[in-house]
């Protein structure tokens, strides 16, 4: 069976619920018996939602206008008359 | 012509060789006299294949070097290899074909035509003679198409020759060398077997197929010795990087097995040489380079390239001195010579080749570009209004920045770390990529296109300000492993407000490791796919997976305090 470092090594693409059916089939072997990694699992999938969710990293739509006129009139700027 | 370096007529040298070949030096190698290592090893190459006569006479070599200079557009060097006496078709038709289908189309060379060559009477030694000299022949033609030397005194511009009667070619054969059989094995000190080992690892089969000249092998690793090796100008990697791009222009395989071969030996990931292959413009280079590859790119002979458009004005406004350029070129120049030299004996590679060029890759409209769809994906949502952009249409424009301007703005405030200068920098981005929009060709989504300006943009200012920070790096180079391993909560995100966990996210990501937070940042924030990241970086997709699983992990770690079910904390639990 995986050992716990094993299994954190190749979780990725189940966690995506893209790995291939063999080695689904020997991760949910080890999680089976593995509380650790079950919480683990359960954590990391928490974590990505969680993520996902936030918009920490976005602007508002009050933000964006002057950023797409400052663009707009540099570029009109430039543009050859 | 003539648009490079002011040539003039100053004696350099001490080039016997030349003159020797020549009756005086040329001004293609007068305008190299800011790099005479270059000079010296093509001076070498020209002594080897074109004066020594071993079986193929000095006139005939001159008929196939216009045969190349004719399918490569260079005026230059049909009247450096203009004959005293009439080209009599002596030779005979078949040699004739053969050098122009090498010099012309070189991916479709396979067996039967060498076999052609020996039912007429050709040995293998001739053969080898005569695709060393089509070689050669490509090298002074990339040179000439990039430097553009004035026509040499008193040297007359001879016709064309005629290609007519010379069928294109229409069936791709898969290639099966080698095509000549194998030659005396070399003692055990033949210096340039050692200097392959010293600086490949191994001496690749490419040179083992030359030994019936031991001597052209030995100018082979001469001038490799002083254009490919040195550092002081291009570094190795760079250099390395031109053979790769312009081989894998010109379809060959076995050059770009052997060279990324090479440059994992040099430290340089398998799948990062796999970018430069596949698509340059997204490998994670500093854009001075991609200017260098930009420009180089164009001096590939596959498909029939004349150089055309080469401008080292460019190359000069990215710092790159006469000597980089110069030896830029020559690193173009040799590579089409190996690349010949492989097309027409059937080198196979040393290494099972990562990526093997097929007839799929052929791209036949006569077009700078390989493997670039001429069309926006059609899947793209942006495709229609891009090609309005790329049509003249500015104020098509004005909708892509509006509909991106969020993810770059979380691209670069993930990288930067900072609100002000992320927004700042955003326009910057709008503003390249208006730029070179012309330059899209749509072989991704035009928003991976964009996101990879902002990597770079938002990178290369990182760099200016933290050298330490690195995007790159190996994925073992820190020994992670979960210490938070308690069950949390069902739902964790009933535990705080909105503007805390916007907060949380925020200063978690911004603590990652640089790596680990630009790929959490493309895939869970931006929601690009690992393919889309993969290339947006420059990176495998096991690598953006790798690196997206430990930043995961990582951000889990400094979350879970916040998120532990208090009641069912399990102090027992622990990795095995």
């Amino acid at each position: 069976m995986l050992s716990c470092a094993e299994f954190l090594a190749e979780f990725g693409d189940y966690l995506e619920e893209a790995a291939s059916p063999e080695v689904r089939a020997r991760l949910e072997e080890h999680l089976h018996e593995c509380k650790t990694c079950q919480v683990i699992v359960d954590s990391t999938r928490k974590t990505i939602r969680f993520v996902t969710d936030c918009d920490s990293f976005t602007l508002t739509a009050d933000q964006v206008e002057p950023i797409v006129n400052a663009v707009m009139n540099r570029i009109r700027e430039k543009k050859p008359r | 012509m003539g648009r490079t370096v002011a040539a003039d007529n100053e004696q350099i040298g001490p080039f016997h060789g030349l003159v020797e070949a020549y009756g005086f030096v040329p001004n293609l190698f007068v305008l190299q006299k800011e790099l005479p290592r270059a000079i010296e090893g093509e001076q070498r190459l020209i002594e080897a294949i074109a004066v020594r006569e071993y079986g193929l006479s000095r006139r005939l070599k001159d008929s196939l070097f216009r045969i190349v200079a004719n399918a490569r557009g260079s005026d230059y060097c049909r009247a450096l290899h203009a004959q005293t006496c009439p080209n009599d078709g002596e030779e005979g038709p078949v040699l004739l074909a053969f050098a122009h289908k090498l010099a012309r189309h070189a991916p479709w060379v396979c067996k039967h035509d060498v076999e052609a060559l020996r039912a007429s009477g050709f040995d293998d030694s001739l053969i080898l003679e005569a695709v060393l000299a089509v070689a050669l022949g490509q090298l002074l033609c990339t040179l000439a198409n990039a430097l553009g030397p004035n026509l040499d005194a008193g040297l007359p511009t001879p016709a064309l020759i005629e290609s007519s009667g010379l069928p294109e070619p229409v069936e791709w054969v898969e290639a099966r060398g080698p095509y000549l059989r194998p030659g005396p094995q070399p003692a055990s000190n033949f210096q340039p077997y050692a200097f392959f080992r010293e600086q490949f690892g191994f001496v690749p089969n490419l040179f083992q197929e030359q030994m019936l000249r031991p001597d052209v092998v030995e100018a082979e690793s001469q001038i490799l010795a002083q254009i490919l090796i040195p550092e002081d100008l291009l570094s190795r990697v760079e250099k390395e990087h031109i053979v790769l791009l312009i081989s894998a222009a010109n379809l060959n395989t076995y050059l770009v097995a052997v060279h990324s071969q090479i440059l994992a030996t040099l430290g340089v990931p398998l799948e990062d040489s796999n970018q430069i292959v596949e698509d340059y413009r997204c490998a994670a280079i500093s854009p001075a380079e991609r200017a260098l590859l930009d420009e180089v790119r164009k001096l590939a002979y596959f498909p029939a390239g004349s150089g055309a458009g080469f401008d080292p004005a460019l190359l000069r406004a990215h710092g790159f001195g006469e000597p980089q350029i110069l030896e830029a070129v020559a690193m173009a120049a040799v590579t089409n010579f190996l690349n010949t030299l492989q097309a027409g004996l059937g080198a196979v590679p040393d290494f099972p080749p990562h990526r093997v060029f097929t007839r799929k890759d052929l791209y036949p409209s006569s077009g700078p570009a390989r493997l670039i769809s001429d069309v926006p994906s059609p899947d793209d949502p942006d495709a229609a209004i891009v090609v309005r952009v790329q049509g003249g249409d500015t104020d098509a424009f004005e909708e892509l920045v509006r509909r991106h301007s969020r993810r770059v703005f979380g691209t670069l405030t993930g990288l930067l770390g900072n609100l002000e200068d992320a927004r700042d920098i955003t326009q910057d981005v709008f503003l390249k990529a208006f730029e070179h929009i012309g330059r899209f060709q749509g072989r991704s989504k035009f928003s991976t296109w964009l996101t990879s300006i902002a990597i770079n943009t938002g990178t290369e200012l990182l760099r200016q300000r933290k050298p330490s920070e690195s995007l790159d790096g190996a994925e073992e180079d820190d020994d992670f492993r979960p210490r938070q391993i308690q069950s949390w909560a069902d739902n964790p995100e009933e535990a705080l407000a909105a503007s805390q966990r916007t907060d949380l996210v925020r200063e978690g990501v911004l603590r990652l490791p640089g790596k680990y937070r630009i790929v959490v940042l493309l895939r869970d924030i931006n929601q690009l796919s690992t393919e889309e990241a993969a290339a947006a970086l420059g990176l495998s997709i096991p690598a953006v997976k790798a690196r997206l699983l430990r930043g995961r992990l990582m951000l889990r770690e400094g979350l879970a305090p916040y998120f532990i079910r208090m009641e069912k904390r399990s102090p027992d639990a622990q990795l095995r």
